[in-house]
C-alpha cells in the first residue's frame, strides 16, 4: 500500500501542479515533495523492518536494494526541492514543478518495479522528464546540451532494451512463454539453467546501455554537458541519483547473470569500466574552466568508483559500492546547490571568476569547502569510508594491480579537485563583490546532509550495518 | 513460416541498405515508411502462423505509430530543410561497404543466440540485428538532426525486428511502453529542432538586414 502510495503521491502530483497556475504553485510543490519523503522513508524503513513488500501482484515490489535507492531519492529530491524555487520564474513555474515531480516519480517506479521490462521503460522515462529541465533557462547552451542528452541517452537505452530483449530470449527459450518472465524474481530463480553466453552478450548490451544513464565512460560524453547546463536543483537530483538509477538497472541484472555465468565475467567487465571511467574523469578534472562541469566529471569519476567497488566483488566490495553511490549523492547534491548560489552570486560559474569565495561569502564558502573535502574522499566523512571498503575488499581479494591502479587514480583527480577549489576558495576578489540573493540560506538542508555523510563515516547507525548486509546478499547471491 | 519471415526480413534489411543508400531526405522518409510497413507484416506473419493474435494487434499498432504517425511527424520536422541534392564527390560506396561489414558482425554476435534457438524464426535473427547495427550506425555518423533521428528510428525497427524473431515479441505492457517512449521521443525532438531552427532564424534576421542596408 504504501508503495503505490510512494509512487502515486509525485504522480498525482505532477498531474496537479500541470493544471495548477499562481502562488499556490510553490506551496503545492512543498507539500508534495515532504509527502515523497515521508513515503520514502516509510517504504525504506518498512522493507528493512519486514523484508520484501509488494504490491498490484507482484508487480511492484521493493526489496532491500530497491529501499535503499528509494530512500536516496527520496532525500536529495526532498533536498534539491528546497531549492527549486530559487530558480523557476513565474511563467515556467507550472512546467518546472510539474516535471521536476514526474522526474522524481520516474526514478522511484525504476527502482520499485519488479518487471525488469518495466524498469526499462521507467529509466527511459527519466530522460523524457527531465530533457525539458535541463533546458529550462532555455539559452543556446542549454538547448545544445539537451538535444546531446536526449540523443546519447536514447540511442544508449535502446542498447539496453536489446539487452533486455535477450535476457527474455534467454529465459523462455528454456521456459516456455511466461507472462512472468521478466519479472526479476522469476529470472533469479532460474537464472543458474540460463544459457550463459547469451546471458553474456545480454549483460554487455545492458551494460553499455545503462552504463550509459550512469555515466561511465567512454559512454559519458552527455554527462558534463546536461549537468553543468541544467538549473542546479535538476543537477542535484541528475548528479545524485539518476546516475545511481542507471547503476542500480546493472546492479539488478548483474546476480543474474553470475548465477548463469560466473560471477567473474561481470566483475571483469565492472571493473574495466570502473577503472576507464576513473582514468578519464582524473584526466579532465586538470583542466576545468567550469566548477559545474568539475562536479559533473567528478560525478563520472565516483560511478567509476563505485562500478569498481562492484568489479571487486564479495561482501564488502559490493557494500561499499552501495554505501559509496548513497554518499556521493548526499555531498554531489549538496555541491551542486551550493554551486548554483555561487554561479548566481557572481554571475558566471567560470572557475576563473570566482575568488577568495572564503572571505566574500564565509557561509556559502565554508559549506562549499566542507562539502568538497567530503567529495574528496577524506576523514571524517562517509565517501572516506566507503572508498576504504572499496580498495580493502580488492586488496582483500589480492587484485593488488587494479586497487593499486584505482587508489593512484584516486590521486590525480583529488590533486584536480584541490587546484581548482584552492583557487576558487583563497585569493584576492576579483571584478564586483559578489552578492547573494536575498532568501532563506540553506542552512539546515546542507548541515543535515554534512551531517549524515559524518555519521555514514564515523559513526553507522544502528541498522546502517545490517542494512549493507542485506545489500550485499541481494547482490551478492 | 521460416521462408515467409527470412523473406520479410531479408526485405527489411535491403530497405535498410537503401536508407544508406539514398540521400534526399523524403526518399529516405519514405524508405523508412516502408520499412516499418515490412516489420509490421513481419508481426502479423507471425502472429497468423504460429497461432497468436496478439502479434496481429501489435502489427496494427506498429502501423499507426511508425507508418502513420512518425513519419508524418518527420515530415513536418524536414519540412523546413531544402531537399539536399545528391552531394558532388561524396560517394555512398564506402557507407555501404561498412554497412556490409555490419551484416558480417551481426552474423557473428549473434552466433551464440542461434545456436540456442529452436524457433523456426531463428535464421533472420541475424538478419533484424544486422537492421539494428546499421540503424545505429547512421544514427551516430548522422550530420544533422534529421539524420540521428532516421538512425536512431532505424535502430529501434531492428531491435522490435529482433524482439518479435527472437521471442515473438515481448509482455504487452513492456511493449506499449517501448511505442510511447519512441512517440515521445520524436515529439520532444520536433519541439528541440523547432527551438533550434527559431533561434538560427533569430539570429540570422539582424545579420539579413544589415546586409541590406
Amino acid at each position: 500500500m504504501t508503495l503505490v502510495l510512494l509512487l502515486a503521491i509525485p504522480l498525482g502530483g505532477a498531474a496537479l501542479l500541470a493544471l495548477t497556475r499562481g502562488p499556490r504553485l510553490g506551496r503545492l510543490h512543498g507539500a508534495l515533495a515532504a509527502l515523497t519523503l515521508g513515503a520514502s522513508l516509510a517504504v525504506a524503513v518498512a522493507v528493512y523492518r519486514v523484508g520484501a513488500v509488494t504490491a498490484l501482484d507482484g508487480f511492484l515490489r521493493a526489496d532491500a536494494l530497491s529501499a535503499w535507492m528509494v530512500g536516496l531519492i527520496g532525500v536529495v529530491s526532498a533536498l534539491a526541492a528546497l531549492e527549486a524555487p530559487r530558480y523557476v520564474t513565474p511563467a515556467g513555474a507550472a512546467r518546472f514543478y510539474a516535471l521536476f515531480h514526474l522526474f522524481v516519480f520516474t526514478m522511484l517506479l525504476a527502482v520499485t518495479t519488479d518487471d525488469v521490462g518495466f524498469m526499462w521503460v521507467a529509466v527511459e522515462g527519466t530522460t523524457l522528464a527531465s530533457v525539458f529541465l535541463v533546458n529550462f533557462e532555455r539559452t543556446r547552451a542549454s538547448l545544445e546540451a539537451s538535444y546531446k542528452y536526449l540523443l546519447i541517452c536514447s540511442v544508449g537505452i535502446a542498447v539496453a532494451f536489446l539487452g533486455t530483449v535477450l535476457v527474455y530470449f534467454a529465459n523462455i527459450q528454456l521456459f516456455g512463454d511466461e507472462e512472468y518472465a521478466l519479472r526479476w524474481t522469476t529470472l533469479l530463480r532460474l537464472a543458474p539453467d540460463l544459457a550463459p553466453r547469451v546471458v553474456e552478450l545480454a549483460f554487455v548490451f545492458l551494460v553499455v546501455g545503462y552504463g550509459t544513464k550512469a555515466g561511465l565512460a567512454p559512454m559519458h560524453t552527455w554527462l558534463p554537458d546536461a549537468h553543468s547546463e541544467a538549473p542546479a536543483p535538476v543537477s542535484a537530483l541528475m548528479s545524485g541519483v539518476l546516475l545511481a538509477v542507471g547503476v542500480y538497472a546493472i546492479v539488478r541484472f548483474k546476480p543474474v547473470v553470475d548465477l548463469a555465468a560466473g560471477p567473474a565475467f561481470t566483475e571483469r567487465i565492472l571493473l574495466g569500466l570502473g577503472l576507464l571511467s576513473m582514468a578519464v574523469a582524473a584526466l579532465f578534472l586538470w583542466a576545468p574552466t567550469n566548477f559545474k562541469r568539475m562536479l559533473a566529471y567528478s560525478s563520472v569519476e565516483h560511478i567509476g568508483i563505485a562500478c569498481v567497488g562492484l568489479g571487486f566483488g564479495g561482501p564488502w566490495g559490493i557494500a561499499g559500492a552501495l554505501l559509496h553511490i548513497a554518499n556521493h549523492a548526499l555531498a554531489k547534491s549538496t555541491l551542486f546547490l551550493l554551486a548554483g548560489r555561487i554561479r548566481a552570486a557572481y554571475g558566471s560559474s567560470d572557475i576563473a571568476a570566482v575568488r577568495g569565495l572564503l572571505s566574500a561569502l564565509p557561509r556559502t564558502g565554508g559549506a562549499f569547502l566542507a562539502a568538497m573535502v567530503a567529495l574528496m574522499g577524506l576523514p571524517p566523512f562517509g565517501l572516506f569510508t566507503s572508498e576504504v571498503l572499496i580498495f580493502g575488499a580488492g586488496f582483500g581479494k589480492g587484485a593488488i594491480l587494479e586497487a593499486t591502479l584505482g587508489l593512484l587514480l584516486l590521486l590525480v583527480a583529488f590533486g584536480g579537485l584541490l587546484r581548482s577549489v584552492q583557487a576558487m576558495l583563497y585569493g584576492p576578489a576579483a571584478g564586483p563583490p559578489p552578492r547573494l540573493a536575498p532568501g532563506s540560506w540553506p542552512v539546515v538542508p546542507v548541515t543535515l546532509a554534512l551531517l549524515l555523510l559524518i555519521l555514514t563515516g564515523v559513526a553507522w547507525p544502528p541498522g546502517l550495518g545490517d542494512a549493507l548486509a542485506q545489500l550485499a546478499t541481494i547482490v551478492g547471491h | 513460416m521460416t521462408a515467409a519471415t527470412n523473406l520479410l526480413s531479408f526485405a527489411g534489411l535491403v530497405v535498410t541498405l537503401a536508407i544508406v543508400w539514398r540521400q534526399s531526405w523524403p526518399g529516405r522518409l519514405r524508405l523508412f515508411a516502408f520499412q516499418s510497413l515490412l516489420l509490421a507484416a513481419l508481426a502479423a506473419t507471425l502472429g497468423v502462423l504460429a497461432g497468436r493474435p496478439r502479434l496481429v494487434l501489435l502489427g496494427l499498432v506498429f502501423v499507426v505509430v511508425k507508418v502513420i504517425v512518425i513519419p508524418r511527424v518527420l515530415r513536418r520536422i524536414g519540412s523546413g530543410v531544402p531537399v539536399r541534392p545528391v552531394a558532388p564527390g561524396k560517394s555512398s560506396g564506402v557507407v555501404l561497404l561498412i554497412a556490409g561489414v555490419l551484416v558480417v558482425v551481426a552474423y557473428a554476435v549473434m552466433l551464440p543466440v542461434r545456436t540456442v534457438t529452436a524457433l523456426p524464426t531463428g535464421g533472420a535473427i541475424p538478419l533484424a540485428f544486422a537492421m539494428a547495427l546499421i540503424g545505429l550506425f547512421l544514427c551516430v555518423t548522422g550530420r544533422d538532426a534529421l539524420g540521428h533521428i532516421l538512425g536512431f528510428l532505424v535502430f529501434e525497427n531492428g531491435i522490435f525486428g529482433l524482439a518479435l524473431l527472437a521471442t515473438y515479441g515481448l509482455p504487452g505492457i513492456v511493449e506499449a511502453g517501448v511505442f510511447l517512449d519512441v512517440l515521445i521521443i520524436v515529439l520532444i525532438m520536433e519541439g528541440v529542432v523547432g527551438q533550434v531552427r527559431r533561434e538560427h532564424e533569430s539570429i540570422d534576421e539582424p545579420k539579413l538586414r544589415e546586409l541590406r542596408g
